[in-house]
């Protein structure tokens, strides 16, 4: 399978930097990274990446505005987003099913099959 | 008026008429005349007038002037006896008038007509009269003649004549008894009586003397002469009144001794002499005889001697004459009757007294009680208000709900939170209080408090402002050793009572602490995640190498993180648990299968701890939310494997199962047994149809403690506070378990016995009939 390109959009550094080295060490993807949503939308126009894990909560424009301004961007709203979130209740979880999102995953998650996990959710054969 | 030649011919105003007249009119009372009467002892008579104008004359100057006065005109008279007969005959005396007891029409005489005595007692014969009112010329009453008087001149000039005796008897006997019946008291009575016959019969001593039972007595009245000797209250010995002379008295012996030394006298010479010292010279004795009381056991014709009435001549002999002896007779039966009257009157007074002591002593026992239930009275007023101060102010709603569900007591609060004052809705049903709709989502509450079982529950109500309040409601019945049936006792359950307590304030918190939960624990997840993460990329060894500490430190950085991320998520997991986040997406699945998922998912760390797990298993298809029971399951078995040595069994099984019937929920109600510690009796033969499923986690660890038993299920409540240490725990675990299982409506608790092992049982619902196609159980070992 042909490397595959992620964006990570999260206001966590330290989050940025598990995931990136999680992706590469088990999968060799090619990870972007971007601090908030604005700053997610122009690297997701930019570079078109094959997925995008998207933090919900963020300063400024959260995960779920970001979300809707990817899906009405022509440019990327066809890329799939895989929210990348500590939300667990009830009420979120049906919120996000509502989205349209391609999955979430709740942190923490296990780091030696994130990669794998993502795959399965946007159909991807490692 | 002595021998006179003139009194054969004379005018009444010179000698004979009395012009001291005692008049009344005729409409005057009885009562008024008797004391018109009384005042005036002399009188004889009272004469009847009416009043009328007359022409009267005066001489002014050399003239006589006619005038016109108020004059007399005789139309009645009465005589004292006629007056005393009323009284002893005619019980409505009181009530009567002067002219209804007068003598008319009147005789009268003249003033200015001349006449004899002769003629004059000739008229009083021939008109059979014993008075006799003279008028004058336009018949005004001016004077009286008095038979009497007449015959007493007539007496003076002659010998007595029978018609005076008679008469003079009869008038003394009459004022003797008037004077006597104006009294009711014996003792006055007594004393007038001997008072007066002293007076009329001249004696120098007359007394009383009453006999006792024993022939013994003493005088109890006396009138005595001076300077004569009293006897009175000297008691007599029995020999000087013997037996024999107390039956002739019985008899109505009257003894006449004329003179006491004479030879005839019939006394005996001691008597005499025992006389003798009280100077009596003649004596006159006539016997008091009673009727014997009936109640004595004696015929009602039976007589006793009560006493005598004895006359003394003391300074000369004297013959007593039949007139006399006669009058003293009469006199003694005054007394008897006075005596009757007064034992009448004794006994009555007895009676009165008597009933006067009953009446004050039950008067005095009802004020008692009416005192004690005056205070006992304010005690309960007291309680009461005691009672309603603290109902009345308890932030809380206060009812009692008889069996037929209508309010019999709400407390003031209703009013206050509900506008729904407790007097209007006192004896109306639940249902028309707090609406048909609301009705309808308690009522299975209802039910149940009046099965006999307590129950609590959440729920809304509206408060009079509009505002709807989270409230916590509870149900205890109200349970009697009720009636007898079947030979034991049946409960009987008479009502319930209802406490509600606004908990909106507690809601309200417990939505804040669930959201600093949910805010900290993802705020928490966040580095955690990244530590997480780090740690498992580090211990890949694909990031170089380590050195040999430096992997141990690694792993045990590695090993906490694990077990802190456990505690964030069972921390969060309980919170939406317990919030009601957590909808469980119950349907039937089988028991059987759930317990091969739960070993199947428990199977490596059983082999790490060398710890076999074997499940046995009827196919049961229970109603449940299949990932949860799975987890609950897993829980447990993860639990057991933790606390069992190495090469040791497990035991899971799923069997089915039947709730205690309701007699036992009342029991339980009454008892208040812990649920958790609650052992149960599984399914019999005779038992009816179960509606549960009993999973059972058995090991063969250490055990519990029994005091720990009922705590286990409480949060952070290990056996061992270095539990959560050594074996990883987060103290949550058994929490999230009961959760679970009370969300599918069913109950979880322990038994174990210390160094033999634990039983963790909990049951759920089984989907509907017991599928009965393969009871056979299946076994089988991981």
């Amino acid at each position: 399978m042909p490397a595959k390109s992620v964006l990570i959009i999260d206001d966590e550094v330290s989050i940025q930097k598990v995931v990136s080295l999680s992706l590469k060490m088990e999968a060799n993807w090619s990870v972007i990274t971007a601090s908030s949503g604005k700053e997610g939308i122009l690297q997701a126009e930019h570079h078109l990446p094959d997925v995008i894990l998207l933090d919900v909560m963020m300063p400024e424009l959260d995960g779920i505005a970001t979300f809707e301004a990817l899906r009405d961007n022509p440019v990327t709203h066809s890329i799939p987003v895989i929210l990348l979130t500590a939300k667990t209740r009830a009420d979120d979880k049906q919120l996000f099913q509502k989205l349209g999102v391609a999955g979430v995953i709740t942190k923490p998650f296990p780091p030696l099959t994130l990669a794998s996990k993502i795959a399965q959710m946007v159909n991807w054969s490692l | 008026m002595r021998s006179n030649p003139d009194l054969c011919e004379f005018s009444f105003r010179q000698a004979v008429a009395s012009t001291q007249l005692l008049t009344a009119l005729g409409q005057t009372p009885l009562a008024e005349v008797m004391a018109q009467m009384a005042a005036n002892p002399e009188a004889s008579c009272i004469l009847a007038v009416c009043r009328h104008e007359v022409v009267g004359h005066e001489v002014v100057g050399h003239e006589v002037v006619g005038h016109e006065v108020v004059g007399n005109k005789v139309v009645g008279i009465a005589t004292r006896s006629d007056l005393l007969r009323t009284l002893a005959t005619k019980a409505n005396w009181p009530q009567l008038q002067l002219s209804q007891v007068m003598s008319h029409p009147v005789i009268t005489v003249s003033a200015t007509e001349p006449k004899t005595l002769p003629s004059l007692l000739e008229r009083f014969k021939q008109h059979r009269i014993s008075h006799l009112p003279v008028i004058d010329d336009q018949s005004q009453l001016v004077g009286l003649i008095e038979k009497k008087q007449l015959l007493q001149l007539l007496h003076d000039q002659h010998e007595p004549s029978e018609p005076y005796q008679q008469h003079q008897r009869t008038q003394l006997l009459a004022e003797i008894t008037l004077k006597i019946r104006q009294s009711l008291q014996l003792k006055e009575i007594l004393q007038t009586t001997v008072d007066e016959v002293k007076r009329l019969l001249s004696a120098d001593r007359v007394l009383i003397y009453q006999v006792w039972p024993n022939g013994t007595g003493k005088t109890i009245s006396e009138a005595v002469a001076h300077p004569y000797r009293s006897l009175l209250h000297i008691p007599f010995p029995e020999e000087v009144f013997p037996e024999n002379y107390q039956a002739l008295y019985v008899k109505g012996r009257v003894q006449a001794i004329a003179d006491v030394h004479r030879p005839d006298s019939g006394l005996s010479k001691c008597l005499v002499e025992f006389i003798e010292q009280w100077q009596v010279r003649s004596k006159l004795i006539v016997p008091i005889v009673q009727p014997m009381n009936p109640s004595a056991g004696v015929a009602p014709l039976s007589k006793q001697l009560w006493g005598l009435l004895i006359a003394h001549q003391c300074s000369h002999p004297r013959q007593w004459s039949e007139f006399e002896l006669d009058l003293m007779q009469q006199l003694a039966g005054q007394i008897n009757l006075a005596l009757s009257q007064g034992q009448l009157l004794a006994y009555l007074e007895d009676r009165v007294e008597l009933r006067t002591a009953e009446l004050t002593e039950a008067n005095d026992a009802l004020q008692r009680e009416i005192k004690e239930r005056q205070l006992v009275e304010a005690a309960l007023r007291h309680s009461e208000a005691q009672l309603r101060l603290i109902t009345n102010n308890l932030p809380v709603l206060i009812a009692y709900v008889d069996r037929h569900q209508c309010y019999q007591f709400n407390n003031e609060v209703y009013e206050h939170w509900l506008g729904k004052c407790p007097h209007s809705i006192a004896g109306k049903p639940m249902a028309a209080v707090v609406g048909q709709a609301h009705y309808q989502r308690i009522h299975g509450h209802i039910a149940t408090a009046l099965a006999g079982e307590a129950v609590s529950y959440e729920s809304e109500l509206t408060f009079k402002d509009g505002r709807s309040h989270a409230v916590n409601v509870t149900y205890v019945p109200h349970i009697e050793a009720g009636h007898k049936a079947k030979n034991r006792i049946e409960p009987l359950v008479k009502g319930f009572f209802a406490l509600t307590t606004d908990i909106s304030d507690r809601k309200a918190i417990e939505r804040m602490k669930d959201e600093f939960i949910a805010i900290v624990s993802h705020e928490l997840r966040t580095p955690l995640t990244s530590i997480h993460t780090s740690l498992k990329l580090l211990a890949t060894g694909r990031l170089g190498e380590l050195s040999h500490d430096g992997q141990q430190m690694l792993e045990v950085a590695d090993e906490n993180t694990d077990r802190l991320v456990r505690l964030v998520n069972n921390v969060l997991d309980l919170q939406r648990i317990e919030s009601g986040e957590v909808t469980m997406d119950t349907y039937a699945c089988d028991a059987a299968e759930l317990l091969e998922q739960a070993a199947e998912a428990t199977h490596t760390m059983a082999q790490q701890h060398e710890i076999e797990i074997q499940t046995q298993s009827v196919s049961l298809s229970i109603w449940v939310d299949p990932d949860y029971i799975i987890r609950t399951l897993t829980n447990l078995i993860g639990n057991a494997i933790k606390y069992s040595p190495p090469h040791n069994l497990i035991r899971l099984t799923v069997e089915p199962y039947v709730e205690k019937p309701v007699e036992e929920s009342i029991e339980k109600s009454i008892e208040k047994s812990i649920e958790t510690t609650h052992h149960r009796d599984r399914h019999t033969a005779s038992m009816p149809t179960p509606q549960q499923a009993l999973f059972c986690v058995q090991d063969h660890g250490q055990g519990i403690p029994s005091h720990k038993l009922a705590v286990i299920f409480e949060r952070f409540q290990q056996v061992d506070s270095s539990d959560s240490r050594e074996k990883g725990g987060t103290g949550l675990g058994l929490t999230i378990c009961r959760k679970i299982v009370e969300q599918h409506g069913g109950k979880i608790w322990a038994e174990s016995e210390l160094g033999q092992g634990s039983r963790f049982y909990f049951t759920v619902p089984l989907r509907g009939d017991l599928e009965r196609g393969n009871l056979e159980p299946n076994v089988s070992s991981v």
